[in-house]
C-alpha cells in the first residue's frame, strides 16, 4: 500500500546485510539491543504510550463504557460537548466518548488482525519465492508487477462488495491487497541471505529446506519484517477508514472511527465535533504507531549502532 | 530522445495495453458471477419488461459470449452502455470524466513535489536546528493524518471560515467547475505524500551533503553554494522519482475518496458511485481506465530518469 | 479600521456590485420581471430514462411532464384536468367504454400533426416494451396479448376517426382516469422520429428527442447538464415567462444549498432533488432564511414489513405465497403489535428526519395524511408508543427470546434510510431488549430478495401515483400480488379484504371510500406495514420566483414559474 510505508525505499544495501554475533563486541543480543535504542528515542516511546492508552481503552469498552455505544437520543442531537457528555452527542443523540472508545477496539483489531494476516501470508510466500526461485517466484514477481499497476483501494473496494461488510471480511480484503509488499520485502532479504556461509553450512550438514527457511532465513530476516509490519498497522487502519467514508467499512452501528466520521461529514459545518473527535483519535493513533515503526527502524539500522 | 528510448517507450507501451485489457478481463469476469444487476426498480416490474431490459445489455446471454461482445468493443474504444442510465455511452462519459482526474491528479503531483522537495530541503539544509525538528515533525504528522482529515479541516477552514469571515464572497462551494475550486481538494490530496516526498528529499540531501567535494565547494563560497545547491538537488531529485510510480498510485488511490467527498466529478467519484448502484459496465470502464492510467504514469516516470541523469539510457 | 474589517467592507461592496450585474437592473423588488428569465436547478443524479415509455423516477417524470402530452393531467390542486383532450371522456354506463375527445391543434415540437392515430400507435409500443407504468394500460382489452407478444395491436383500442379515440375495458376500473392523467407511460410520440432514429436510440440526441410538451429539450451533456427551452407557438396556448430552464447533474444535496444560497440556483427541490435535512433545520431556525423554505406534505409512506407466510411473525406459518394467510390464531399477530409499539415515531422522525421537517410520525396508516386512505390522526391504535404495553406484550409472545435470534433488517441504504434503520433497531433494543441486526443492501438487491418473500423484517415504502387507494391495494396488498415475484412482499392474502377491495374498485371514488378505508382497517389491524413515517417535500425557493410549488405528487409546471427583477 502506497498510503503511508515509507520504510521500503530507505532501506539501504547495508542495512539489509544480516548480523552475526561476531560483530557485537559485547554480550548484548540484536533484540536487547535494539530495545535499549528504540527506548532511548523520545518519538517511540510517546507513541508506545499512546498505543498503550489506546490499547486500554479498547479493552476496557469491551466490558465498559460511559453509555452504551449503540444508545440513541440520549440528549438533543447534534449537542457539542457538555459535562455529562465530553465529547459530546452525534446526529443520532449517542454519546461520543462512548463510541471512540468502542472504536479504538475495532481500529486495533483491524489494524493488527490485517497486519498479521497479510504479514503471515507474505512472509511465507516471500520466502518461498526467494528460497526457491523458479516458477513460484515467477508467479509471485508478477502478481508483485501487476499490483504497482492497479490502485489497490479499487481491488479491495470491489472485494468487499463481493465478500460483504463485517469486521472479518473487511480485515479480509485489506490483508489481500497488503501481502504483496511484505512478500517482496521477505523476497529480497531471502534472496540475499540465501548466498551466505550459514546457509551453505547448514546446508551442507543436509538440513531440510523448511528449516533452512525457519532457522536460519526468517530469524535474520525479522527485524526489517518487524518494521514492515508495524508500518501495515496504521495504513490497514487508514484503509478501513477510506472504506467507511465510501460506505463500505465495517457496517453500523458498529463504532468504527472512519464510519463516525462518514456518518458526521454531512453536519460538518453545524457540528464539527462529530467528524473532528474520531478523526483526532484516528490521527494520534496512526502517528503513534508511525513514531513507533520508526523508532523500530532505526533501532535496529546496524549503521547506528555506536 | 535516442533509438533505445523510444524503442523502450514501445515496448512498455504493448505491455501497458496488455495489462489494462487482462486487468479488466479479470474484473468483468469476476463481476459476472456476482448475482444481481442493476435492473431492479421500484415498480414491480413484470417479467416480460425485465426480459426485454436484460435483452438490451446482452445479459441473457453466457457470460464468455458477454465477454467476446465486450472484447470486440473495447478494442474499437467502445466501453458499451451504462446500465443505471439508458442511452449514456460509457467512453465519452469516461473521457470527461478522466480530464477531472488528471487535472486534480496533476496539482496534487505539485503540491506533493513542490511543497515536499522544499520541506525537505530546508530541513536538510539546517539539519539538527529547530526548524530541523519542526520540519522533519511536520513530515511525519502529515503523513500520518490521512487525506479525508486534511480535507474536513481545509473544508472547515475554507467553507465555514474564509466563507463566513468575508461575507460569503471567497470560497462559498466546494464542487468543481472554478479554478479557485482545484487548490483545496489538491491540498488535501497531496499533503500526506508531500510528507513522505519531504523526508526522503531530507534523507537524500543529507546524503549528498555529507560527501567531501560538496564540503569542499561549500567552504569556497557563496557563488559555489548555489551550484552546490543545485548540484545536490539535482541529484536528490532521483529517490523522488523513485518514489513518484507510488505516490502516483497512491494519489489515485486517495483521489477516489477526495473526489467523493468534494463531489468533484472524476473517475474516482464514478467507480464508487457505479459500484454502489451496481453498474457493472461503467465500474469495468474505469477499472480499464485506471490501469491503463497508472501504466502511463508510471511509464511517464520512467522516462523521465534519463532527462535527470544522463548516465541511465535505455 | 482594521485590517480585517477594511477587507470585509471591500468584500461586501464587491459582492453588491455583482449582484446588482447579476440580476440585471437595480431598483427595489417589483411585480416587473427580470430580464433574465432562465430557472436554474441542480440533481444529483442523470435521468435513468427518457423515454415515457420506459420512465420509473420521480426525477424523470418531472420532466416527461414538461416534453410530452397525455390525454388529461393533474392541475396544481391534483384535479384531472383535460390535456389532449377537449374535455372529460364519455364513459358507457357499464364502465367498459371510454370515449375520448382529442384536440384538433395538436402537433410535435418539429410541426407533424397529432392524430388518433399516433395514440394507437404509442400506446400499443408502450405495452409492447413493457416498461414499468405500462400497467397504466393494462385495463383496456387486448393488451395483455401485446404485452406477452402473440398481438401486434390492442383490439381493444380503436380509432373511429381523426380526433376520436376509444377504448373497450376488461372490467370497470374507475381508477383509470388517474392513470391516465400521470406523466407517464400514456402520453402521445412522434412514430416518425422514432421510426427513424431507433426504438432504443431515439432519446440520445437531441434533434430525434422530440415530444409535443410546452418544453423542448435543447441541449444535453450525458451525467453533466441539459437545457430547455419553451417551444414557440405552442398548440397548448402561453408556455409562460421563462426563457430557458438549465439543469446541473451530479451535484449532491449539500452543494445544491450552497448554489442556491450564492444566487447560482433558482430553488432547490424540483424533480425530487431537495435540500439535505441538515440544511432545511438551518433555515427552519433562520427567521430571514426561513421564509424561502416551505415544506409540503410528500406522498411518500415508509414503513416496517412483515412476512406473513414463514418466519416468527407470520400469520399462518408454512403457506405457499399466494394461498390465503388469514388465521384466527394468527401466532405472529402479537409480536407485530409489539413491535410496532415499542417504537416513538416521533423520537424516529426527530433523529431520522432532521427533527420531524423532511417526515412526519405515522399515526394513521399506510397511507399518508392528506391523502385518500388515511385513516385519521392516531387512526393506527398500535403506532401509538407505549414501552410498558410492547414489552408486556413481545414477553407473552416470546418469553426465551427464541423467536428474535438472528433476526435482521433488511433496507436498502440512503441517507434517510440509514438513520431510520439504526434508530429502529436501538429503539428495539432500548425498550423490548431485541437485538436486531442491521442488513442493508443496495436497492437493487433487495428488490430482489423482496420478491422471493422471505424477509422476514425489512423496509416497506410507496410513493403515491396517484390519490386513489387502488394505487395501494392493487400493487401492494392483494391477493393477486401474493405469488413469487410480484408486489405483495409480504405474502399477505386475505379474500374477505380483497373481495370488498375489488368490488370498490368498479365504483366511483366517493361511493367507494367507505368500504376502502373498512379495507385499511383490516389492515392496520393486522400490522401488515408497521408505518413509521410519511414523507415531506421541502423546498427553498429564492424570493424572487414566482409560481414554483408542488402539489402533493408533482411539481408545479414550469409554464407559471417566472422571475421577478430583484437586486
Amino acid at each position: 500500500m502506497a498510503t503511508s510505508v515509507p520504510a521500503p525505499l530507505e532501506i539501504s544495501e547495508e542495512f539489509l546485510a544480516p548480523v552475526s554475533s561476531e560483530e557485537l563486541p559485547e554480550q548484548v543480543t540484536l533484540w536487547q539491543d535494539a530495545w535499549r535504542r528504540l527506548t532511548r528515542n523520545h518519538l517511540a516511546v510517546v507513541g508506545l504510550v499512546i498505543i498503550g492508552i489506546f490499547l486500554l481503552t479498547a479493552i476496557v469498552s469491551f466490558v465498559w463504557t460511559p453509555y452504551p455505544t449503540w444508545r440513541q437520543a440520549l440528549g438533543p442531537t447534534y449537542q457539542g460537548p457538555t459535562l455529562a457528555h465530553p465529547l459530546g452527542l452525534d446526529d443520532y443523540g449517542r454519546d461520543i466518548l462512548s463510541r471512540v472508545m468502542g472504536g479504538a477496539a475495532i481500529a486495533l483489531s483491524v489494524g493488527v488482525g490485517a497486519s498479521l494476516v497479510a504479514s503471515a501470508i507474505g512472509i511465507v510466500l516471500g520466502l518461498l519465492a526467494g528460497f526457491y526461485r523458479g516458477k513460484i517466484d515467477v508467479v509471485i514477481s508478477t502478481l508483485i508487477n501487476i499490483s504497482y499497476g492497479v490502485p489497490d483501494l479499487l481491488i479491495a473496494l470491489i472485494l468487499v462488495v463481493l465478500i460483504g461488510r463485517g469486521i472479518q471480511n473487511i480485515i479480509l480484503a485489506i490483508a489481500i491487497t497488503a501481502w504483496l509488499g511484505m512478500a517482496r520485502l521477505v523476497r529480497g532479504q531471502t534472496l540475499s541471505l540465501r548466498e551466505r556461509e550459514f546457509v551453505e553450512a547448514a546446508r551442507s550438514i543436509g538440513t531440510s529446506n523448511t528449516k533452512i527457511m525457519s532457522r536460519h532465513i526468517f530469524p535474520n530476516a525479522l527485524g526489517p519484517i518487524v518494521v514492515q509490519a508495524t508500518y501495515l498497522v496504521p495504513a490497514a487502519i487508514i484503509f478501513e477508514a477510506f472504506l467507511s467514508l465510501l460506505g463500505l467499512g465495517v457496517p453500523p452501528p458498529s463504532p468504527s472511527w472512519g464510519g463516525m466520521a462518514s456518518e458526521g461529514y454531512k453536519a460538518l459545518q453545524i457540528a464539527p465535533h462529530i467528524v473532528l473527535m474520531p478523526c483526532l483519535a484516528l490521527s494520534l493513533t496512526v502517528l503513534a504507531f508511525n513514531w513507533v515503526g520508526d523508532g523500530l527502524r532505526d533501532a535496529i539500522d546496524p549503521r547506528m549502532r555506536r | 530522445m535516442s533509438r533505445g528510448t523510444l524503442i523502450y517507450a514501445a515496448q512498455r507501451l504493448v505491455l501497458i495495453t496488455f495489462t489494462a485489457i487482462a486487468v479488466s478481463s479479470i474484473v468483468f469476469i469476476g463481476i459476472h458471477q456476482l448475482p444481481g444487476t442493476a435492473l431492479a426498480s421500484e415498480r414491480r416490474n413484470n417479467p416480460a419488461s425485465e426480459a426485454a431490459l436484460l435483452h438490451r445489455y446482452h445479459l441473457d446471454l453466457p457470460w464468455t459470449q458477454q465477454y467476446v461482445i465486450w472484447i470486440s468493443g473495447l478494442v474499437h474504444g467502445d466501453l458499451g452502455e451504462s446500465m443505471v442510465y439508458q442511452g449514456t455511452q460509457i467512453t465519452p462519459l469516461l473521457l470527461r470524466e478522466v480530464k477531472v482526474s488528471l487535472t486534480l491528479g496533476l496539482a496534487a503531483v505539485l503540491v506533493t513535489v513542490v511543497f515536499g522537495m522544499s520541506l525537505g530541503v530546508l530541513a536538510a539544509i539546517r539539519q539538527n536546528t529547530w526548524v530541523d525538528y519542526v520540519a522533519s515533525t511536520t513530515a511525519v504528522v502529515g503523513y500520518s493524518v490521512p487525506s479525508f482529515v486534511w480535507a474536513f479541516l481545509l473544508i472547515l477552514l475554507t467553507v465555514s471560515g474564509f466563507y463566513a469571515w468575508t461575507g460569503g464572497t471567497i470560497y462559498e462551494d466546494i464542487g468543481w467547475g472554478k479554478p479557485e475550486q482545484i487548490p483545496v481538494p489538491a491540498l488535501a490530496l497531496g499533503l500526506p505524500y508531500a510528507a513522505i516526498v519531504a523526508r526522503l528529499t531530507r534523507a537524500s540531501m543529507l546524503e549528498v551533503i555529507r560527501q567531501d567535494y560538496i564540503r569542499t565547494a561549500w567552504a569556497k563560497g557563496l557563488s559555489s553554494r548555489v551550484v552546490v545547491l543545485r548540484h545536490a538537488l539535482r541529484n536528490a531529485l532521483i529517490p523522488v522519482l523513485t518514489i513518484l510510480g507510488p505516490l502516483i498510485t497512491g494519489i489515485i488511490t486517495g483521489s477516489v475518496v477526495i473526489e467523493f467527498l468534494f463531489g468533484i466529478p472524476g473517475l474516482g467519484k464514478e467507480f464508487v458511485t457505479s459500484i454502489l448502484s451496481r453498474d457493472y459496465n461503467v465500474v469495468i470502464g474505469v477499472f480499464t481506465f485506471y490501469a491503463a492510467l497508472v501504466g502511463l504514469a508510471n511509464l511517464a516516470v520512467d522516462l523521465l530518469y534519463p532527462v535527470l541523469d544522463p548516465r541511465i539510457r535505455y | 479600521m482594521t485590517r480585517g474589517s477594511k477587507f470585509r467592507s471591500l468584500a461586501v461592496a464587491v459582492s453588491a456590485l455583482w449582484l446588482v450585474t447579476a440580476c440585471g437592473g437595480g431598483g427595489t423588488s417589483s411585480e416587473a420581471l427580470a430580464s433574465d428569465q432562465t430557472l436554474r436547478f441542480g440533481l444529483a443524479n442523470d435521468m435513468t430514462s427518457l423515454d415515457p415509455a420506459q420512465v420509473d423516477s420521480a426525477v424523470d417524470i418531472t420532466f416527461i411532464s414538461e416534453l410530452f402530452t397525455g390525454l388529461y393531467k393533474f392541475d396544481t390542486k391534483l384535479n384531472i384536468v383535460p390535456d389532449g383532450t377537449t374535455g372529460m371522456p364519455d364513459v358507457s354506463t357499464d364502465g367498459l367504454s371510454y370515449t375520448f375527445h382529442l384536440r384538433h391543434d395538436m402537433q410535435f415540437s418539429n410541426g407533424d400533426k397529432i392524430t388518433s392515430k399516433d395514440w394507437v400507435w404509442s400506446w400499443t409500443r408502450t405495452v409492447r416494451l413493457n416498461g414499468s407504468y405500462a400497467g397504466n394500460l393494462a385495463p383496456i382489452k387486448g393488451s395483455a396479448d401485446v404485452a406477452a407478444g402473440t398481438a401486434t395491436t390492442i383490439s381493444g383500442l380503436t380509432a373511429p376517426d381523426d380526433y376520436t379515440l376509444k377504448a373497450d375495458l376488461t372490467a370497470p376500473a374507475g381508477y383509470w382516469l388517474s392513470m391516465l392523467a400521470m406523466p407517464t407511460a400514456t402520453e402521445v410520440l412522434d412514430q416518425k422520429v422514432i421510426d427513424a432514429a431507433g426504438d432504443l436510440h431515439w432519446t440520445e440526441k437531441v434533434d430525434s428527442y422530440i415530444g409535443s410538451g410546452p418544453f423542448k429539450m435543447t441541449a444535453r451533456t450525458p451525467n453533466a447538464s441539459m437545457d430547455f427551452e419553451p417551444v414557440k407557438s405552442w398548440w397548448g396556448g402561453d408556455t409562460g415567462k421563462l426563457t430557458k430552464v438549465h439543469v446541473d447533474i451530479g451535484i449532491d444535496d449539500v452543494s445544491r444549498v450552497k448554489k442556491f444560497e450564492s444566487q447560482g440556483y433558482e430553488m432547490v427541490g424540483m424533480a425530487n432533488n431537495g435540500p439535505g435535512p441538515d440544511d432545511v433545520l438551518r433555515y427552519k431556525n433562520d427567521p430571514v432564511k426561513g421564509k424561502l423554505l416551505t415544506v409540503y406534505t410528500g406522498a411518500r409512506s415508509t414503513a416496517v414489513g412483515f412476512l406473513m407466510t414463514s418466519g416468527p411473525f407470520a400469520q399462518k406459518a408454512g403457506t405457499k405465497p399466494g394461498d390465503p394467510t388469514t388465521n384466527p390464531d394468527d401466532p405472529g399477530l402479537d409480536g407485530r403489535r409489539a413491535f410496532s409499539m415499542a417504537i416513538d415515531r416521533v423520537q424516529l422522525a426527530d433523529i431520522a428526519c432532521a427533527h420531524a421537517i423532511t417526515c412526519q410520525p405515522a399515526t394513521g396508516g399506510p397511507v399518508p395524511k392528506g391523502f385518500r386512505g388515511y385513516l385519521g390522526d392516531n387512526g393506527d391504535p398500535y403506532a401509538k408508543f407505549d414501552a410498558k404495553a410492547a414489552k408486556d406484550l413481545y414477553t407473552k409472545w416470546d418469553p426465551t427470546g427464541s423467536k428474535v435470534k438472528g433476526m435482521s433488517y433488511r433496507y436498502n441504504t440512503s441517507a434517510g434510510n440509514d438513520k431510520r434503520a439504526q434508530n429502529l433497531v436501538a429503539q428495539w433494543k432500548a425498550n423490548l431488549g431485541v437485538d436486531v441486526k442491521l442488513a442493508p443492501s443496495d436497492f437493487p438487491t433487495l428488490q430482489r430478495d423482496r420478491r422471493t418473500k422471505t424477509i422476514v423484517i425489512g423496509r416497506q415504502s410507496w410513493g403515491i401515483d396517484y390519490d386513489h387507494p387502488q394505487d395501494w391495494f392493487g400493487n401492494l396488498f392483494s391477493c393477486a400480488q401474493a405469488p413469487i415475484g410480484r408486489g405483495n412482499d409480504e405474502g399477505y392474502c386475505n379474500p374477505a379484504m380483497d373481495a370488498l377491495t375489488n368490488a370498490s374498485d368498479a365504483k366511483p371514488i366517493d361511493a367507494a371510500m367507505p368500504d376502502y378505508l373498512k379495507a385499511m382497517k383490516m389492515l392496520v389491524d393486522d400490522q401488515v406495514w408497521m408505518t413509521i413515517d410519511y414523507g415531506t417535500q421541502p423546498y427553498m425557493v429564492q424570493s424572487y420566483v414566482k409560481g414554483a410549488g408542488y402539489n402533493g405528487l408533482y411539481d408545479f409546471p414550469w409554464e407559471g414559474i417566472r422571475l421577478l427583477q430583484h437586486s
